[in-house]
């Protein structure tokens, strides 16, 4: 009698409990695709769709015409290539030595706290404070508008990021192994290229692609340093301000292209998520 | 042997001590060899470029007027008394504080509801963490793009759904250009907020909820007794990390309204470019510029301070 008259109650309290929770996580599930899945959706649509009502969000002849366009006509291809190539470069030299400076920390306490605290504060100037004056520096360093230039300030403001999450990396490991090869005879050198950074790899991978990320997404210092020549891919788009011409095609197949790499590579990584977004504060 | 393990490096091992040379001083200084490279590049370029802007906050530096005459406080004079500056720094704060305010609501709203295990939770992970590996320029222009009309497809969904029809010019009409901001800000932010405190609430023993439930504590009661004192730390981390960014909004700026209608919507980051890479008031830029790092200074030491306090008790 009383199992009788509790059950109905029992899975209505559930289900209540439970709509939120469902209603919540679907309605920011399409919060996010929507916005994507129409920019996506765009750069294949014919120029005839693009003002239809109502909107179309199934294009029945989709095409690449944009593609080629965006890259070619609007030098897209360029800013890719570009790129590719500052971001590949900044990674490699943020992360060797944003290892080398965490393992120095994390193993001597070199700087005993105050280093890494001062690292960490790198992380949270504005980038206009910084942009103003490196900006007059490059114009008579001859480093204005160069891939060499754009690659150190990268790999400068990227450090912070490997510095940190390598810090927080190293202190998890233990420190046995490394000082068993010591007593073996091996140099400092050795312990660390031969048994610290192989058992770190997996967080220096994490790390790389975070700051692989943090390059391939950066406008500020690209827009304000360069010009015709070591331009990157997000300042493209400002070709397509406004939208004059309603190049609202090229505008999608070039932020389509943009940003499949970095999304491939975020979801990789996503065990390290925590960690590269607090910079190890947090382990997650 | 064993006495010279963990000494800080500044000891070499016995045997090596013959193979005097760069080795062995490469060895007795490994510790600070190994930080030069990042040390040395960030004084290159972040210290030193500061510095050099401490001099420039005093001098004529304006592309329009040769030379670099000393001008004492000439160049903060300028940007204080600048209506554009005032309103571009109050636009800036509220702006952040309600960016940061929805992104913390929903992203705790979601990390409760993503808490528990369940079918497909890691396919939807992925998707909740897309916005965070996009261009802030991309999200501007994908958002401008699906807002504005007459090409976005947004005034014809709201029509549908309020059943009359909408005509709303998102980024040119009053107020509707902060709100395009917000939600295109809210849309990349959200699961950063969602993702940190998803990992504090993981770290909440679990013992404390089974003492809950024994003392029959009703859902609010948890939640406002253990969830939240016991969630404290992260969200204070969470807050401080994702407003020292939110102060610094440019792109989705520049991409979806270049700071109009009129000056309307310019940040203190898209003032400053303004002035310094498009007037190239180089000297006026960079006093604002040391006005912002000083006031930001001011709530990094409060957040960061109690941000040491929190982590150690």
């Amino acid at each position: 009698m009383a199992d009788a008259a509790t059950r109905p109650l029992r899975i209505r309290s559930r289900a209540t409990a439970e709509l939120p929770r469902i209603l919540c996580i679907a309605g920011f599930v399409i919060f996010v695709l929507v916005p994507l899945y129409w920019m996506v959706v765009t750069s294949i649509k014919p120029t005839s769709d693009y003002l239809a009502l109502p909107p179309v969000w199934f294009p029945a002849e989709p095409t690449i015409v944009h593609y080629t366009a965006a890259l070619f006509s609007y030098r897209g291809l360029d800013g890719l290539t570009n790129s590719i190539i500052i971001a590949s470069a900044s990674t490699v030299l943020s992360t060797v030595f944003g290892t080398l400076m965490a393992y120095s920390m994390a193993r001597f306490n070199t700087g005993s706290g105050h280093l890494a605290f001062w690292v960490l504060s790198q992380r949270f100037l504005p980038p206009v404070a910084t942009a103003l004056p490196l900006f007059l520096m490059f114009r008579s360093w001859h480093l204005y508008d160069t891939h060499v230039g754009l690659i150190i300030v990268y790999t400068v403001m990227t450090l912070p990021l490997s510095v940190w999450m390598m810090y927080a990396y190293f202190r998890q490991l233990p420190r046995s192994l490394e000082d068993a090869a010591l007593v073996d005879g091996l140099s400092r050198w050795q312990a660390l290229w031969m048994v610290a950074v192989p058992l770190a790899a997996p967080g220096i991978v994490a790390a790389a692609v975070f700051v692989f990320v943090a390059v391939w997404t950066e406008f500020f210092f690209a827009l304000v340093l360069t010009s015709r020549y070591a331009f990157t891919l997000p300042t493209v788009f400002r070709a397509f301000l406004g939208f004059q011409g309603a190049q609202y095609g090229e505008a999608c197949a070039l932020a389509t292209t943009s940003l499949v790499p970095s999304i491939v590579l975020g979801i990789l990584v996503q065990r390290h998520l925590v960690r590269g977004l607090t910079l190890g504060a947090l382990r997650g | 042997m064993t006495q010279y393990i963990g000494s800080g490096g500044a000891a070499p091992a016995l045997g090596r001590r013959q193979e005097a040379g760069l080795s062995a001083w490469a060895e007795r200084y490994f510790r600070w060899l190994i930080a030069l490279p990042a040390l040395l590049l960030i004084l290159a370029l972040s210290v030193y470029p500061l510095l050099f802007s401490l001099w420039v906050n005093f001098v004529n530096y304006d592309f329009d007027i040769p030379g670099h005459d000393f001008v004492g406080l000439q160049n903060f004079v300028d940007v204080v008394s600048d209506p554009n500056a005032r309103s571009a720094l109050v636009v800036t704060a509220v702006l952040s504080v309600i960016n940061v305010a929805i992104e913390f609501v929903l992203g705790l709203s979601l990390a409760l509801a993503m808490a528990k295990t369940f079918r497909g939770r890691t396919l939807i992970m992925s998707i909740l963490i897309v916005p965070l590996f996009i261009s802030p320029v991309i999200v501007g222009q994908s958002w401008a793009l699906f807002l504005e009309r007459p090409f976005g497809p947004a005034n014809y969904i709201l029509g549908e759904i309020l059943r009359h029809p909408v005509n709303i010019s998102w980024l040119t009409e009053s107020p509707w250009y902060y709100v395009a901001i917000i939600i295109a800000d809210v849309w990349q932010w959200t699961p950063f907020m969602f993702v940190v405190l998803l990992a504090g609430l993981a770290a909440i023993p679990p013992n404390l909820y089974e003492a809950a439930e024994l003392d029959a504590l009703s859902t609010w009661a948890t939640f406002f007794y253990i969830t939240i004192p016991q969630l404290a730390p992260v969200i204070l981390l969470a807050i401080t990390f994702r407003l020292l960014d939110a102060v610094r909004l440019f792109d989705v700026i520049f991409m979806m309204t270049g700071g109009g209608p009129g000056t309307a919507t310019y940040t203190v980051s898209f003032y400053l470019y303004q002035v310094g890479f498009q007037q190239f008031h180089l000297g006026v830029a960079t006093a604002g510029s040391w006005i912002f790092l000083v006031l930001l200074s001011v709530v990094i030491w409060i957040l960061v301070r109690r941000l040491l306090r929190a982590e150690k008790s």
